[in-house]
Formats: C-alpha cells, structure tokens, sequence
C-alpha cells in the first residue's frame, strides 16, 4: 500500500452543517412519515411529530444558510463549481462508474483524486450540486408552504395547489430518505470502512500518495 | 527588517536542503530547512521569510496544503512547488493556490538560482510598492497589500457565485444527456469491434 498524507478538506463550518444536516434529516424522515402515513408509524404522538418536523425544519433551514454562506463567501466555493467541459465531465464521470461497477471489485484505484478544490468526484459533485441547490431549496419551500397553507396561500395557488405542494415534498422525502441509505454506504467505500466518516469529524481525509518517488 | 533574504527549504529528504543551501548561501541568501509541513507552518508564523521551496509529499500535511494555506494568509510571499512527481491534477492544484512555480526534480544549481531570482522579482514588485507606501502611512499600506491582494479576487467573485448558482442546472442538463452519451458510446464501442472483425 502506499504512503497516505493528511489534507485538510472538511473545515469546521462545513462539518457543523453536515452533522447538524444528518441529525435533522433523520428526524424529519422520522416524524415526516408518521405525519404523511397516519396510523401506520407510531413513534410519538401526531401533535409532537408535527411540532418537532416544523421546529426541525427551521433548523435545516438556518443551517442551509450557514452552509450558503460559508461557500459563497469563502474560496471554497469551487468545490460546487460546475465542470464546464461536457467532454470532461462525461470521460470522468464513465470513469467513475466503472469504477464504483467493476474496478472496485477488483481492487483498482479510485480514478478521483480528492484535493482541497476537488473534494468531490464528477458524480458526487453533479449530485451534489443538484440537490443542494435545486432540491433542498425546493423542500424547503414546499414545506414553509405547507406549515402554513393559509398564510402562504398565494404561494400554494402559485405552486398549482396543495395538492402539487405536497407531491412535491412528499416525492423529494422519497428521494432524500434513499439518499440518506445511499450516502452511508458511499462513505464507506474509503480506503478503509470509516475513513470518510473520521474525516467528517477530524476535517482531514488521508489520501494515498501517488505510487512515484519524490 | 531583516537584510538577509531569508529562504524556507521545506523537504522530508535532508539532502535537498543542503543542496539550496550549498547553492543559494554563496549568493548571499540564508537558507533555513524545515523537514515538514508542520514544521514549515509553525516557522512561517513565528518568522518573516522572503521566498518558500517545498516539496509535495512529507509526512503529514503535504506540500500542496502549505503552499495553500501560505497563499491563503501571505498571498504576496512567493512559494515553490519542488517535486520529482508532476502530475496534472498536482499542477493544477498549485496553480490554484497561486504558487509562482512547479519546479521537477533533479534540479541543477543553475535552476535553483535561476528560480530564486524569479520567485524574489515578484516578491520585490510587490514588496516595493507595499514600502514605500508603509513609509509614508502604515496603516495605508496594510490596506493597499489587503488590497492587492483582493484585487484579483474581486474580479472572479461575480464569476464564483454565478458558477455556484449555475451549477444544478449544468447538472441537470448532463443528467439529461447522460443515457445518450452513454447509448453513443456504446454504439461507437459496438461499431468499433464489428469493424476490426471484419
């Protein structure tokens, strides 16, 4: 095995937001689908669930701001740079699907190499891009609109309804409820099983070093 | 201030600083040596250095991190990459952080004056116009070296956040494309193979 190095990827702000973003989430996956499935869960009662999913709700809001500032106001904001050569994005992006569908089986290096400016792989940072910037603020909208469908009526009839409203909350749970499986087992997929999650607490990835010399 | 041009050597190999030194001390330069980049950043701090060579890959924090975070907290210090692995993605990377050269080993004296002497001409640029600024006002001169510094950034902000907010929409569109390149490659790859049995 090669020589590993430390490099500081994750700062304080980003893994603040990141395990206040997983607590959260998980409490609204929770109390979400005790809310939209009544009857079928039953893990506390339906005025708490409500109450607790609009309370964390609000907190997954104000860290979505933190989170939007740090990178807007910070030179890591290339980190959610989009690549801008779709020959690129596409080479890479097939690269790493054969890697995550054959080469890692067969134990062959990851083709990203991780750096300050590129933390994420092309997959990774076209998803990630996607759902931070579309996705979640979409959620968010759609859930400050059902917390109160009165007050926000105008937005609602905007939206095409409560109907639509709540579809597209309720799709986007799906998907983020999935993600919140899928996530976990990418993380794992480090040079070792908890690697990525270390990282997230320590703020540095240890990175394999190129198989040359000096 | 000092008189002496101070140099920092950063490498794990002890034998590199020594050949800097053993070139750059009969110029007139004083060459301090730091085995990693622990070490490196604890010197930068406590000192004043006019020019940082540094090597990629030590033990702990990597060379890219500290010419990194040296542009991040002096963006008028000149550093320099030394490394006898030059990838593509390392280059980038030290380009990025705005480091002054990416120098490959072996390196020959005639490189390692010729690279000092171009390193510190920057240094001097900037130097200059930061003196006699201070000469005049200190505190007008810590702005205009804030300044300097931020006045290639200012440009590139607007850029930053427009790329940032661009980003799920180029993302989208590749989701988009992305069966399609994949069905047309695979119909190349296909076309390819039946050729070369034919």
């Amino acid at each position: 095995m090669n020589q590993m190095h430390k490099l500081y990827v994750h700062p304080l702000p980003v893994r603040i937001w990141h395990w206040t973003n997983a607590i959260s989430f998980i409490l609204m996956i929770l109390t979400g689908v005790q809310i939209r499935y009544i009857g079928m869960v039953n893990l506390m009662s339906f005025k708490m669930a409500v109450d607790l999913h609009n309370l964390v709700g609000f907190v997954l809001i104000a860290n979505f701001f933190l989170w939007f500032g740090f990178y807007l106001f910070s030179d890591k904001i290339k980190v959610y740079h989009p690549e801008l050569s779709p020959m690129k994005h596409f080479r890479d992006s097939f690269r790493q699907m054969m890697f995550y569908g054959y080469g890692i089986f067969r134990g062959q290096p990851n083709p990203h190499h991780v750096s300050v400016y590129h933390k994420f792989n092309p997959m990774q940072s076209m998803t990630y891009q996607i759902i931070m910037l579309l996705l979640v603020p979409i959620q968010f909208y759609t859930g400050v609109l059902l917390w109160d469908v009165e007050m926000f009526e105008t937005g609602v009839n905007l939206f095409g309804g409560v109907r639509v409203v709540d579809t597209v909350h309720v799709l986007l749970f799906i998907f983020f409820s999935a993600f919140i499986f899928i996530h976990p087992y990418l993380a794992s997929l480090g040079h070792t099983p908890t690697a990525h999650f270390k990282a997230m607490f320590t703020g540095y990835e240890e990175i394999e070093d190129e198989p040359a010399g000096h | 201030m000092s008189v002496l041009t101070k140099i920092l050597v950063v490498d794990d190999d002890p034998v590199v600083s020594k050949s800097f030194d053993r070139v750059l001390a009969n110029k007139g330069y004083a060459v301090i040596s730091a085995s990693n980049g622990e070490e490196a950043l604890s010197k930068l701090k406590n000192e004043h250095y006019d020019l940082v060579f540094t090597d990629i890959k030590m033990p702990g924090i990597s060379g890219l991190e500290v010419a990194e975070q040296v542009k991040a907290s002096q963006p008028w210090l000149p550093v320099v990459i030394v490394t006898g692995y030059g990838s593509d993605a390392y280059e980038a990377r030290a380009a990025a952080a705005g480091v002054s050269e990416f120098l490959r080993k072996p390196l020959s004296p005639e490189m390692i004056e010729a690279s000092t002497a171009h390193a510190l001409s920057q240094r001097v640029m900037t130097a200059t116009v930061a003196e006699s600024v201070e000469m005049a006002a200190p505190q007008i001169a810590a702005a205009s070296v804030e300044q300097s510094a931020e006045a290639p950034a200012k440009g590139s902000t607007i850029k930053n956040i427009a790329l940032f907010l661009a980003a799920p929409f180029i993302g989208l569109a590749y989701i988009v494309a992305m069966p399609f390149v994949g069905l047309g490659m695979l119909a190349w790859f296909g076309y390819k193979a039946v050729m070369k049995r034919a």
